[in-house]
Order: structure tokens, then sequence, then C-alpha cells
């Protein structure tokens, strides 16, 4: 009993402040560890790209990853986007305003919200997770130090046709995304409220602003830096075997997530006001 | 003047793993690094190259450190071939792309097609494998012996000057051990290199080592022949030498717990 009292003397932290004070530091050291990594990693995949140290059949070949192969998923949750959209737009103006304001409701919110963020959960799940999950498994296999070891720089090889990939892929799939979105969305609103096509494009081009487009191009950028970009990070810094694997595209995802949501709510303030 | 030369190496993770290494390894020289598991030797070896940097102390790759600017890291990396312990072959590239790798970048932009493929095959059939059979495939399509003997291919295509082996003998058979033992001797004294080998496997490194040395808890704990070794007093090597002594320390340990 004794020593149980002595231990928990030595080990407890001493006050509750001191104790907030330390998660305070640990999660700030991890936070700016993290940035720092990153900071460092974006310089080295700038720099290679400058001096074109990258295959370009690798960044083709991603390019056919992210890009081609994410088409389906895209179209289908653009287009549900815009059905939802139009069909809860639909019902909530029900009576209270012309019915063209559909379109513009539909449209804008295709454009400048679900397009673009909805297609970055999508490259979240798809190709972030699995970047990681590759990049990790080459991490605890030895494969990046091989590269070392032989030479090569593995950002060059592995990070810079992947970051570039999403660069290049994001807003050519948003764009796909948007189309999609709003396509559905304007056969929904026919079915659903029977609003004619001419009615809700009308609506659509009374409330529209050529800059909504650039704005939802602008985030399918950031977003499209972002993914990749916190994926290769992580999966280099991948330690512990299969496990480790496993909980560092876990960590992935969560946090390629919360970076596309805050992006996302950092956007109207900066970009839109 | 040394080939390898650690001076007081220091390394750590969540604890101590190396704590003040010095060792030099001599030019022509086969050398053997014993010690018990997470005692630091993988660890060393990679400092050799940066593939992990030491806390404090130095490397030096013929009389230049290995850590003193950018240039001085990409020649060690040129002099040195790395055979890794699980060959870490890139599992997206055939054997071709994967043993191509070996050659130093300015060296395979420089040269042609066809010299590139000789070095290649040569390289294949040093450590005795079919080029013709295993050019084309993936490293998932070969066993796990063709795999390291890959490995090995890769780290000698560029023709090294040092060979560092990380348990080159590690989840092998004993007649695939006992080909990869005989391997690592033939290309030593074929290709001319100092090697430095990591193992756990006490017979096979006495029998092919020129110097032997034992790691335990980041220290170098012994450092000699394999004569010198086999009749060293110490009850740590002796454990090692002898199964009826680890036994016994053994014992010995588990009476303290």
């Amino acid at each position: 009993m004794e020593s149980r009292s002595l231990e928990s003397r030595t080990y407890a932290p001493r006050t509750p402040v001191v104790r907030w004070l330390g998660g305070f530091g640990r999660v700030a050291e991890l936070v700016l560890d993290h940035a720092g990594a990153m900071g460092m990693l974006a310089a080295r995949v700038v720099m290679s790209i400058v001096q074109w140290r990258f295959s370009v059949r690798a960044f083709l070949r991603q390019v056919w990853v992210m890009g081609i192969e994410s088409l389906p998923i895209v179209f289908v949750t653009g287009a549900l986007a815009g059905i939802v959209t139009s069909q809860q737009g639909g019902y909530q103006m029900q009576g209270s305003m012309p019915s063209y304001v559909l379109g513009s409701l539909v449209v804008q919110t295709v454009v400048l919200e679900m397009g673009p963020v909805l297609t970055g959960i999508v490259l979240v799940g798809r190709v972030g997770a699995r970047i990681t999950a590759e990049l990790g498994t080459m991490k605890v296999s030895e494969q990046i130090d091989a590269y070392h070891s032989l030479g090569r720089d593995p950002i060059s090889i592995l990070a810079t046709p992947r970051v570039l990939a999403g660069i290049v892929t994001m807003p050519i799939l948003v764009g796909f995304a948007n189309i999609i979105g709003i396509c559905a969305g304007m056969v929904a609103a026919r079915l659903d409220s029977g609003l004619g096509f001419e009615s809700f494009l009308y609506g659509a081009r009374l409330f529209w602003h050529n800059w909504d487009l650039l704005y939802s191009f602008t985030k399918a950028l950031v977003f499209g830096t972002a993914i990749p970009l916190i994926s290769v990070h992580m999966g280099l810094r991948t330690k512990g075997g299969a496990e480790g694997v496993g909980r560092t595209t876990t960590d992935a995802v969560m946090f390629m997530l919360m970076t596309v949501l805050i992006l996302d709510a950092l956007f109207p303030p900066l970009l839109l006001n | 003047m040394s080939t390898i030369s650690y001076r007081n190496v220091h390394k750590a993770f969540d604890h101590p793993v190396l704590s003040g290494v010095d060792l030099d390894i001599h030019e022509g020289e086969m050398f053997a690094l014993f010690g018990p598991s997470g005692t630091g030797k993988s660890v060393l070896l990679k400092t050799t190259i940066d593939l992990i940097t030491p806390d404090q102390g130095d490397v030096l790759i013929e009389g230049v450190s290995v850590y003193s600017g950018r240039d001085e890291l990409v020649e060690a990396r040129e002099k040195v071939g790395y055979v890794f312990q699980n060959a870490a072959l890139f599992d997206s590239l055939n054997v071709f792309d994967n043993v191509s790798m070996g050659i130093p970048e300015k060296v395979l932009e420089r040269q042609r097609a066809e010299v590139t493929a000789r070095k290649v095959w040569d390289a294949l059939e040093l450590v005795n494998l079919e080029p013709r059979v295993v050019l084309p495939k993936l490293p998932s399509e070969l066993s796990g012996g063709m795999r390291k003997r890959v490995g090995i291919a890769r780290a000698i295509v560029g023709r090294p000057r040092i060979l560092l082996w990380d348990e080159p003998t590690t989840g092998l058979d004993p007649v695939n051990t006992a080909a990869v033992e005989r391997l690592i001797v033939r290309l030593s004294q074929e290709l001319d290199v100092t090697s430095l080998v990591v193992t756990h496997d006490i017979e096979g490194g006495l029998m092919i080592c020129d110097r032997v040395a034992m790691l335990d808890s980041g220290r170098l704990r012994f450092c000699g022949s394999p004569e010198e070794f086999r009749g060293s007093s110490d009850p740590l090597v002796q454990a090692f030498v002898d199964r009826a002594a680890a036994e016994r320390a053994l014992d010995l340990s588990e009476a303290a717990i």
C-alpha cells in the first residue's frame, strides 16, 4: 500500500494545470514535427519538379491510377450529390420561392461545395490510403533505405510523380463531378419537382458568377496537393512492420479527412467574402 | 589506412542502442560482427552510409568522413554495396530493373543500353542465377534464396569496393545458407572487396571471416581473430561459441531473475 502511494506521488502530475500544459506541449510538438517534415517534403518535391528529376512514365502511371481509375466513383458521388441537393432543395422551397431558384441552388451547391469536397474525400479513401500503405510497406521492408543506399532519391522517384499527379488530376476530376452533379440535379429537379430544363438553367444563370468556377478549381488544386503530400509524408514515416503500416494508414486517412474539411472551412472567409 | 572506421559512434532511439563504438575494418578484410539481438549491429551497419545518422561520432570510408558533406556521402554510397536482410527488392520492378538500379545513376546515363544489360547479366551469373530465366521476373515470383541472390547482384553490379552484408543468411535453409556463405567468400575474393558481415550465424562467420567482433549493449565487447574468439574466456563470447555454455548462461540469468 505504501509503495503504491509512493508510486503515485512519483509519477502523477502535480496539478491539473501542469497536466494540461504537458498535454498541450505534446500535441504542439507533434503538430510542429509533422508541419516541419511536410514543409521539407513539399520543398524537395518542388525542387525535383523544377530540376525535372522525376520519371514522366511514373507520373503518367499515377495520373492513370488517380484520375482514370477514380472516374467511376467520382461520377457516382457527383451524381448522388446533385440528386440529393435537388431533392432536398425542391422540398424546402415548395411554395415559398419561384421554382427556378432550385437551378441556382443545385449549381452553386455542387460547384462551390459538393463537387470539390466529395471528390476530395473519394481521393482520400481511394488514393491517399493506397499511397500511404504502399510507401509504408516499402519503408518497413527497407526498400526506401535501398533507394538511399543506391544513391537514388526516393522523393524524386516516389513522391514527386504522386504529388504532381494529384495536382493535375484533381481539378479535372472536380470538373467531371461538377458537370455530372449539375446534370443529375437537373434531371432530378424535373422528375421530383417538375421543373423544366430551361427553367432550371434560367435559375442557374441568374445567380451565376464566373468566380465560382475558379473557386471550385482552386479548392480542387489545394486538395489535390494536400492529399498526396500528406499520404506520402505519412507513408515515409511508417515504422513497426505490418501493424505499423495499418496504424499509419488509418492515421493518414484521418489526417487527410481533417485537412480537407478544415481547408474547406477556411475557403469561404478567404475567397468568398 | 582503414577502409571503414567507426569513431565513438552513439545512437539512441527510445533507449541507447550504440554507446561509443570504435572499430576499424582494414582493406580487403572479411569482418564479421556478432552479438545478441537488439545490440545495434544492423544500426551500426546502417550508419556506414547514413541510412541511420549517429547522434554522436563519425564514420570514415577510406579516410573521408561520410558525414562531412553531401558530396562525400554520395561518394561513399558509390563505393559501398549494401546487401539488405530481406533483399529489399523493389516490388514493382522486374529483376533486370532491380539489378540495374545498382549501377550509379551518372554511369547509367552515360553508358549504352547493351553495356548495362551485359553488366546485369554478369552480376546475375556471379551469384549463380540463370539470367535468361530470372531477368523478366518480379520479386514476388522468386524464392527466398533467389531474392537474396538478386539483392546481392544489385549490390555488386556497380563494382563497389566495400560490401556490407546485413544478416545475409537469415531465413535461409542450411543448404542455401552454405551456398550464400560460399558466395560471400568467392565474391569478396573475385571482386577484391572489403566485407563487413553482420550475422547471427556464428559458425559460418568464424569460418569465412579474417576477423570478428562482438557487440553487447551498444559497446564493442570483443574484437580479434576467429581463433581468439573461440578461445576467449568471456562468458558471453563462450555462450555464442558453444551451445552448452549458452544453456549455462541462460540458467544463470534465469536464476538471477
